[in-house]
């Protein structure tokens, strides 16, 4: 089986909350809670604060003034949150005193998540039941249709969140393709209640980069700078308008400093693209990295400062060409145990 | 499917980039229902770097690096790329001689461009069907199977760079042997193309095998 990894923060944190039958009871919680709100009025007092109007940003900034600590990891300071935060949200008892389940679903082992299947399917054939009560009636079918664009599904974590317990990633993939096929139907739109408890809007504002103006220099002459990165070369460039298409690197002339034609390519590479070979002028500056490395760090710092001298709809298109965005792929680290970060070690019998 | 990557340092929601410039400077009229739902999701998702071997400039091919990166050895990608340069030059050469030794009419049909050569004759190499091992009941037959384009483009290449890498005289070039063997496929001639002539009589053979696939 393969699985799928990226190295993403998002995906890294655990489902404790699922795993195992309850560690604390409900009068232990409420207890807390109870703690919690005196705890948070005594601090309130002894900052001098209004013991009404005490955020919990302003627990943070107390607590961190009372007990300063240097440790690295900010879980491993001393803090101070509402219960609900820091034990973890767990199911009550599944069973009644009879010892028989609530649920009828309690012995397949996975109940939310069968039954949120059952749920679903059975949208899917109301819908289909519909569609064909249309058809029969030779009514037009409403074809509008959902922008796909602009939301995503829930990701497996968040979803593990939703139903208190834990999924595998093919349950999940297969409640994934169901939903799509349930959106694809043409009369999904009377389950969009249904359908939207389990997409998230993607903020396209995440996107919206702020492009600097143009700078002049004494000539009178236009120029704007970048910086560029890519494992771990860092280099910086500074673009002039009205030039003749030389570019310098570290008082270098290209054809002396990159002999490779790859290298001069990948240079080239944001000048072609919006076709202004000949009329810029390039100085830049490059340190650490190899010589890939460099080129693709002065590529990024170039196509950045070019932005300032394009419309906005071809700095879309150096975006969707790849441009502008960072490469993050680095040199893995090796492991102990191996010779290098995926080569094992020979397998010797004896 | 969830796509299976062993391991890859971009979110998964991150699309590939787009190098060409003709595909931005279509007008919206000209698109098809899929093309404007791709433009639409590609507004609003993140976009992966370019990679070093792509570039928006005429000379740079995909399937150019794919087999300058096939015959890569430790990472030597400079002398890879002189090797290509070389045997593309040699081609260009080669039919250049021809061209002008052919009597006027046979003049128009020499085909002198490298790079058609080139994508002609890995067309020629590709295989339509191929052979995959089954074990049924301890004994593994070779059944025919349909296979991908990238598979058929990956064995063509494989095939092409194994045969001049074995069977040439020590003292011949690289890029001498592939330039011949590059002409020879165009003209479906060559041992490449008898390799594939072979591996589709194997299929036909095992014909009988064929229902022992189940994808």
């Amino acid at each position: 089986t393969l699985r799928l990894i990226c190295t993403t923060t998002a995906v890294q944190r655990k489902n404790v909350g699922a795993s195992g039958p309850e560690k604390y009871t409900e009068a232990f919680i409420k207890k807390q809670i109870e703690e919690f709100n005196l705890g948070k009025r005594h601090l309130a007092n002894m900052m001098g604060e209004d013991p009404e109007t005490f955020t919990q940003e302003d627990i943070d900034r107390a607590i961190a003034y009372l007990f300063p600590s240097g440790l690295f990891d900010k879980q491993a300071r001393p803090m101070m949150k509402h219960p609900t935060e820091v034990f973890p949200e767990q199911r009550k008892i599944q069973w009644g005193e009879d010892g028989r389940p609530f649920h009828f679903l309690f012995y397949t082992g996975k109940q939310s998540y069968y039954s949120l299947m059952h749920e679903t399917y059975e949208k899917f054939l109301n819908v289909q039941k519909h569609q064909d009560q249309l058809i029969a009636q030779d009514l037009p079918l409403q074809k509008e249709k959902r922008n796909l664009a602009g939301s995503r599904w829930l990701t497996k974590i968040e979803l593990e969140e939703m139903l208190v317990e834990k999924l595998s990633d093919d349950d999940y993939s297969r409640f994934i393709q169901l939903l799509q096929k349930l959106v694809a139907l043409p009369c999904a739109d009377m389950e969009e209640n249904y359908i939207q408890k389990f997409s998230k809007e993607v903020p396209v504002q995440l996107q919206k980069v702020v492009i600097e103006p143009l700078q002049y220099n004494e000539q009178g002459v236009a120029f704007s700078t970048g910086e560029g990165k890519r494992k771990t070369a860092r280099a910086t460039a500074v673009v002039y308008d009205n030039g003749t298409g030389k570019i310098t690197v570290n008082g270098i002339d290209i054809l002396h400093y990159f002999p490779v034609l790859q290298d001069r390519e990948q240079l080239l590479f944001p000048f072609q693209f919006l076709g202004r070979i000949g009329k810029h002028d390039m100085v830049c500056t490059v340190s650490g990295g190899g010589r890939s490395a460099q080129a693709g760090a002065i590529r990024l710092a170039s196509a950045k400062a070019l932005r300032s001298f394009v419309t906005e709809k071809e700095v879309e298109f150096m975006r969707q060409a790849g441009l502008l965005t960072v490469d993050p792929r680095m040199k893995e680290r090796k492991k102990p145990g191996q010779e290098g970060p995926r080569r094992k070690f020979t397998w010797k019998k004896r | 499917r969830i796509m299976p990557v062993r391991w890859s340092r971009y979110n998964p929601s991150y699309l590939e980039p787009e190098v060409k410039k003709e595909s931005y400077q279509k007008p919206l009229e000209e698109l098809t229902e899929e093309e404007r739902e791709q433009m639409e999701l590609k507004a609003v998702r993140p976009i992966k770097a370019a990679p070093p071997t792509l570039s928006s400039s005429v000379f740079s091919d995909p399937m150019i690096s794919k087999f300058t990166n096939m015959m890569m050895k430790s990472g030597n990608k400079v002398l890879a790329r002189s090797l290509m340069s070389q045997t593309l030059e040699s081609i260009k050469r080669k039919q250049l001689e021809k061209y002008h030794k052919a009597p006027e009419n046979e003049k128009e049909t020499i085909e002198c461009n490298p790079y058609v050569i080139f994508h002609q004759a890995l067309k020629n190499c590709q295989p339509i069907i191929g052979l995959s091992n089954i074990t049924r009941g301890g004994k593994t037959y070779q059944v025919p199977v349909p296979l991908t384009d990238n598979r058929k483009r990956f064995l063509a290449m494989k095939w092409l760079i194994t045969e001049c890498r074995e069977n040439k005289h020590r003292r011949t070039m690289m890029p001498e042997k592939l330039s011949q063997e590059l002409l020879l496929a165009f003209n479906n001639e060559g041992p490449v193309i008898k390799k594939k002539h072979v591996l589709h009589k194997m299929a036909e053979a095992n014909r009988a095998y064929a229902h022992f696939r189940w994808w």
